[in-house]
């Protein structure tokens, strides 16, 4: 074993690894990522026209997780045995540099305040007995004006596109009227709406909604970011998801942050890595520093260091915790130990609308993190008393550009056939004329539905794979019924021909060989009590203090916006702590 | 990535103090002082292009240079005493600097730009000779021997070509010395006209291959435009319309030297080196002398009207019609970074609209970029790398005709309907000046040749030296 | 299809001498590309010759030719799919394949030990054996179209087992691949002439449509390019 010293360990270099390791080097730290995926850059691989390939991109998954080597096992419930996710298919996690930052939409929000304190909210309004037995409703213990100028920097980084409500309390725009107050605007204007979602942004205002561009971090000019890397203005080539942009126009780690990361002398980016284990001390209250693989010669190689900083995907940061013993395990049947707690996830559901022969919606046109949606039955801008149910969704339509062999695959939707006679005049119809229409919601957390380790099968490298224990629940499924069941009017208004509602329905299960989303969350939470919580308000292990872990694995529950603007702003919330209190006196910075 | 053509490794230059902001101590001793100065000088003077292979020891040199009569190899100049120049006294690296003369007394190859380097003060000089005694670690390793057969080999005739065409030093001092309309401009004429080398791509040459100008003091000739360089064809630094420098402002042209980016255009070839191991480590300071004593030079051509946009080709593509020649091909392949009006998307992706590459009269740099593509690396102050793919296996070399023409008509040489109607004559076989090509193969070229030759427009005239050398023919061997 | 096969060849064969090429995880499906020879019809070398005849009719049915153009013959799936046998994803490299094997709800997904190859291989014998025992002897290839067609349907909804192969799951992968073949970049040997993208009015690598964001419900104007450059 070859044993090596740094000052900061990052593992993992996504959004969350490449901010903290910026972050740490501006700071005079010397800072070693580790990343056991390939070295990738968008000037090399991620070149026009050879990265614009559905086969090799979206349905082979260049970008994504090698499953051969590790991936997780499921079960819906307890009393089962859990089998390998042995195919990609529900979620995506990325491998690489990059990592999901790689092949994200690029749908960037920040966050409904109200979700950050939840259940006291939801107890203040409700009153405590209208969270169902078994939901482990939780506050993060961090205020949106604690993370407003995080966000701000995120967005600024990322070069993300959007349309103020207001700022600084003024009404400064005809943005998301539910948004919370800004302190500046977004570094670019909204991107455009492509035909579809301009007639949903119509018809849904006809309705009573209050409709709005959904803020984007695919550039809608060009851009220089505070670290001076470029982007280029997104063309809406639709090769988003699943794909380097080869525009330079969504961001990412690797055009965003890297670029300029790789000059400071203080970094290193090693590649090829994979850790097992976070090493402790004798009394496993402090990291020594790392053991990771190297995957080329296959040797271990001990690092030394005085911070360490998980900032791997969101489960994957749980099963390092699990593997190395920071922390206790979550344990269902107790209720004691907080590693795996409040895994969730989130809902989604897909509706259809088919427009006149005339009308064509060319869905291969568009931006990942384009569209219009609107935010009435998200969190709580809405009155759940009557409804009994517990969280919300935003609606919209998101048209990402939509490629051929998925959209063959998927089907022309409705009653049509998904294959042999009829089936290509469905296609031809559904593809040229149709939109979707997303409710993309919450997922609550749930004493029985958590992160643990596999009795049975292991990694490639022998250690045990995660186990997820994960179904839908009762109040999540009526949550996405409710929101789906106010889409109705909007089809109506748009003038489709016809059009199909997609929702959850009583009793599904999770099915793990259907796209869903990526946006896992929880299973080392944040908050304030050690009892309930694995990281403190900073994202601290309340057990090893010099170890930081990032991610949405911090999230006490599934909210209904995307993750990654989150992500962002904990990551640079977390970092401005540690420079501005850790750095100077290293311990715990909340005392248990 | 380095190119290797003799002669014509481009580089602008500077000699400052100014680095001195980046020391540590406010009172650095002297030196330390000096050391830091003539790193400044060997970047401004772009020793390391040549100098330093790609993954080599700093200064060990070995860098190839491919000519019809054979490879030469640069030298090792690292102190080393056996390898390098660690026996140079100061005054003999002077003379192999500014002069061409090797300590033996053997005449360099003029692949070292001393004829430019004359012009280098001995404040220069002298730091330079203390940064790479000093700064620079010995490299125990001997360059790589020189192919070239006798007697071709000999390096006596070059004394004579010394003698016609390299100025003294003390002629060239006079010169850097004589009267400029600010402080700033001379220190950008002495920074562009010596350490920089630039007119050794950017200006035309002689019958002996020889620079027409070696400083605005004799003519306007000087930086008006050289002849191709691997394949590409340097253009005009002076105020020239449409082909030269008219259009940039100074903050244009700084931001040019600085990142090799700017909202004009973007370097590619020789250029881009010239940039990454040069300009870019120049001060703010000197680049603005540079861009102001560049913007002083007047036009080489000056009856030139100045270009103006034309929406005829963008209206066309944008509503769907894309019948022109090779304007589908466009539309396939080049409008997502370049935009069917041409305008790009700068500074990430260049325009093409007004972009003097686009206007020259030969196509040359816009097929060879369209066919072998460009890369443009990440600088300090923008650290973006961009590429943009190579077409060569893609497009027929008719089809990459095609589209350059379309490129032309539509956004840049807008005299070009009228000579159009015939764009399927082979050009003549260019001598390309400095043939020596690592990087590209005889086939590549010899392509791109063609291809030049069936963009409509492409101008039939041979350059004032390929006449003078004899189109088609090997450039002389003396010149060599 | 306007542009030769050369030139796709040619294509690739630049790519093999770029530095980002090697780069690529999957890249023997690119150097593939450029083993085939445009010359004659596609020989399989994967699928033997019966597999072969059972590939051809069960693609053909799932993506029939019709008034709308080729079917999935004509555009090249069968070869899609033979060639994406010797890849990553065809021996399933690309997948979790570690034991125990064991049955699970349907939901939970894919918990074979077949890579796709052996679905193939397998399920193919299975199906051919099936079809045979229920129609006089007559191997599926041999089955009139809409015979065909109704045995497909009997194993998309089917629990039969066609050797160690569920019916309904030599279905989908059948179905998927087909699909894939009619509808990805013709480099990868099917989508001939860029008709299926042709069909779905899809414009290819072309990849820019600033122009074209919101044209207030008008279509778009532009035909297919491909990759390396074919149009149709």
């Amino acid at each position: 074993m070859t044993t090596k010293k740094t000052d900061a360990i990052v593992i993992g270099a996504g959004w969350a690894g490449s901010i903290l390791a910026k972050e740490l080097t501006e700071a005079g730290l010397s800072v070693t990522i580790l990343e056991r995926g390939e070295d990738r850059a968008t000037a090399v691989e991620g070149d026009y026209p050879t990265s614009i390939d559905e086969l090799r991109g979206a349905i082979r998954h260049r970008l994504f997780q090698n499953l051969s080597q590790s991936t997780v096992t499921i079960r819906n419930t307890t009393d089962q045995v859990a089998v390998p996710y042995r195919r990609l298919a529900a979620f995506l996690p990325g491998e690489g540099v990059g990592g999901a930052g790689l092949h994200w939409s690029g749908v960037h929000f920040r966050v409904a305040p109200d979700d950050l304190a939840l259940r006291t909210n939801v107890i203040a309004k409700y009153g405590k007995n209208f969270i169902p037995e078994g939901m482990n409703l939780q506050d993060y213990d961090v205020t949106y004006e604690e993370l407003e100028p995080f966000f701000d920097k995120a967005e600024k980084v990322f070069g993300t596109s959007g349309e103020p409500y207001t700022i600084k309390g003024k009404v400064a725009g005809t943005g998301n009227p539910f948004a919370p107050d800004r302190s500046d605007a977004f570094p670019l204007p909204a991107m455009k709406d492509v035909y579809s979602a301009s007639i949903f942004k119509k018809a849904a205002a006809n309705v009573g909604y209050h409709p709005y561009s959904l803020p984007a971090a695919n550039a809608s000019a060009q851009y220089t970011n505070p670290y001076g890397v470029q982007m280029g203005p997104c063309n809406f080539c639709g090769y988003c998801s699943g794909y380097d942009c080869y525009m330079y126009s969504k961001a990412s780690p690797n055009v965003n942050i890297l670029p300029a990361l790789r000059q400071d002398p203080k970094f290193t980016l090693i590649t090829k890595a994979h850790v097992l284990k976070v090493d402790l001390d004798s009394d496993g209250k402090k990291a020594t520093g790392v053991t990771y693989l190297d995957l080329r010669t296959n040797q271990e190689v001990q690092l030394k260091a005085d911070l360490v900083i998980i900032s791997a995907f969101q489960f994957h940061n749980v099963h390092l915790m699990l593997l190395s013993g920071i922390g206790e395990p979550y344990d269902p049947v107790k209720n004691t130990g907080t590693i795996g707690r409040n895994f969730v996830y989130q809902t989604i559901t897909t509706s259809r609308a088919w427009l006149p022969s005339k009308q064509y919606t060319n869905l291969f046109v568009g931006a990942g993190g384009a569209g219009v949606a609107i935010d009435d039955f998200n969190s709580m801008n809405f009155d759940h008393g009557p409804l009994g149910f517990v969280g919300g969704s935003p609606v919209w339509v998101n048209q990402a550009g939509v490629k051929p062999i998925a959209a063959a695959i998927g089907g022309p939707g409705g009653k049509a056939p998904t294959w042999g006679e009829g089936y290509k005049d469905a296609m031809v119809e559904t593809y040229r004329h149709s939109l979707t229409i997303d409710a993309h919601g919450s997922n609550m957390a749930y004493r029985d539905i958590y992160l643990d380790l596999d009795p049975t099968y292991k990694n490639a490298y022998g250690q045990p794979l995660l186990r997820m224990t994960f179904t839908w629940k009762d109040n999540d499924i009526r949550m996405n019924q409710y929101v789906v069941s106010k889409i109705e009017p909007i089809m109506k208004e748009l003038g489709a021909t016809r059009y199909a509602l997609g929702t959850l329905h009583a009793n599904d299960v999770f099915d793990t060989r259907r796209y869903q989303t990526t946006h896992l969350g929880g299973g080392a939470v944040m908050g304030a009590d050690p009892k309930t919580s694995a990281i403190n308000r900073y994202l601290q292990s309340w057990d090893v203090s010099n170890v930081f872990v990032i991610g949405a694995s911090a999230f006490p529950q599934g909210m209904g916006y995307n993750p990654t603007g989150m992500v962002a702003a904990l990551a640079y919330w977390a970092a401005y702590h540690i420079r501005t209190t850790y750095l100077k006196n290293p311990g715990p910075m909340v005392q248990a | 990535m380095k190119h290797c053509t003799f002669s014509f490794t481009t580089a602008l230059g500077a000699a400052a103090l100014l680095v001195l902001g980046h020391m540590p101590q406010a009172r650095a001793d002297a030196s330390a002082d000096l050391v830091a100065k003539g790193r400044y000088v060997a970047e401004a003077s772009d020793c390391s292009a040549c100098h330093t292979i790609k993954g080599g020891k700093p200064y060990g040199g070995g860098m190839e240079f491919k000519l019809p009569i054979g490879s030469i190899y640069s030298s090792n100049i690292s102190p080393d005493p056996a390898h390098g120049i660690g026996t140079y006294s100061e005054a003999e690296f002077a003379r192999a600097v500014r002069e061409g003369v090797r300590k033996d007394g053997a005449s360099l190859y003029p692949a070292m730009p001393f004829p430019s380097y004359a012009r280098m003060s001995d404040s220069d000089i002298h730091a330079l000779y203390i940064y790479f005694m000093k700064g620079v670690q010995p490299v125990a390793q001997a360059a790589p021997a020189n192919g070239i057969p006798w007697p071709m080999s000999m390096r006596w005739p070059m004394i004579f070509w010394r003698a016609v065409f390299a100025p003294s030093v003390a002629s060239a001092q006079k010169d850097v010395n004589r009267t400029f309309p600010t402080p700033a401009i001379a220190r950008g004429a002495y920074l562009v006209e010596g350490p920089g080398h630039c007119g050794a791509c950017h200006s035309p040459r002689g019958i002996a291959l020889q620079e027409k100008a070696l400083s605005a003091s004799s003519g306007t000739a000087f930086l008006s435009g050289g002849a191709p360089i691997d394949g590409f064809v340097p253009t005009s630094l002076r105020q020239d319309q449409r082909t030269g420098l008219a259009s940039w402002s100074e903050d244009d042209i700084v931001a040019f030297l600085s990142t090799g980016r700017n909202l004009k255009g973007e370097s590619f070839g020789g250029m881009t080196d010239a940039v990454y191991h040069g300009t870019q480590h120049l001060t703010v300071e000197d680049l603005h002398a540079m861009a102001q004593y560049l913007r002083s030079l007047q036009p080489n051509s000056p009856n030139v009207a100045a270009w103006q946009y034309d929406p005829a080709a963008a209206t066309a593509l944008q509503h769907g019609d894309a019948s022109a020649r090779g304007a589908k091909v466009y539309v396939d392949h080049c409008a997502a970074c370049h935009r069917t009006d041409g305008h790009g998307y700068a500074p990430a992706f260049p325009p093409l609209a007004g972009n003097p590459v686009v206007m020259s009269d030969q196509p040359d740099s816009l097929v060879h970029v369209v066919q072998s593509g460009a890369a443009l690396p990440g600088m300090t102050k923008a650290p973006s790398a961009f590429v943009m793919p190579s077409y060569s296996q893609m497009l027929s070399a008719q089809q990459i005709a095609d589209v350059v023409t379309f490129i032309r008509g539509a956004w840049g040489e807008q005299r070009l309907p009228r000579r159009c109607g015939n764009g399927h004559q082979p050009a003549e076989i260019r001598s390309p000046a400095g043939a020596g090509r690592k990087t590209r193969s005889a086939e590549l070229n010899q392509r791109q040749r063609k291809v030049s030759g069936m963009v409509a427009g492409h101008r039939k005239a041979a350059t004032d030296a390929q006449k003078e050398t004899g189109a088609g023919s090997s450039p002389a061997p003396v010149l060599i | 299809m306007k542009m030769p096969s050369p030139t796709r060849r040619h294509f690739i064969g630049g790519l093999l001498g770029s530095a980002s090429f090697w780069l690529y995880s999957d890249h023997k499906v690119w150097a593939d590309a450029l083993a085939v020879g445009n010359a004659g019809p596609y020989a399989p070398r994967y699928f033997n010759k019966e597999e072969w005849r059972f590939l051809n009719a069960a693609c053909e049915r799932i993506y029939p030719t019709d008034a709308h153009g080729p079917g999935a013959r004509g555009l090249g799936a069968p070869e899609f799919i033979d060639r994406q046998m010797d890849t990553a994803y065809g021996r399933g490299e690309l997948w979790y394949m570690s034991g125990p094997f064991v049955s699970a709800p349907a939901n939970l997904g894919y918990q074979l030990s077949l890579p796709p190859r052996e679905v193939y291989r397998q399920g193919i014998a299975g199906a051919d054996a099936y079809v045979r025992a229920h129609h006089d002897g007559r191997s599926f290839a041999d089955l009139e179209a809409a015979e065909q067609t109704a045995v497909l349907k009997e194993f998309e909804h089917g629990e039969m087992a066609l050797g160690a192969v569920p019916a309904h799951l030599l279905f989908e992968q059948l179905r998927q691949n087909t699909l894939e073949g009619v509808f990805s970049d013709p480099l990868y040997g099917g989508n001939k002439g860029l008709a299926g993208w042709t069909l779905l009015g899809f414009p290819g690598a072309r990849a820019d449509f600033m122009d074209w964001v919101n044209q207030e419900g008008a279509a778009y104007p532009f035909g297919p390019v491909s990759i390396s450059g074919e149009t149709a």
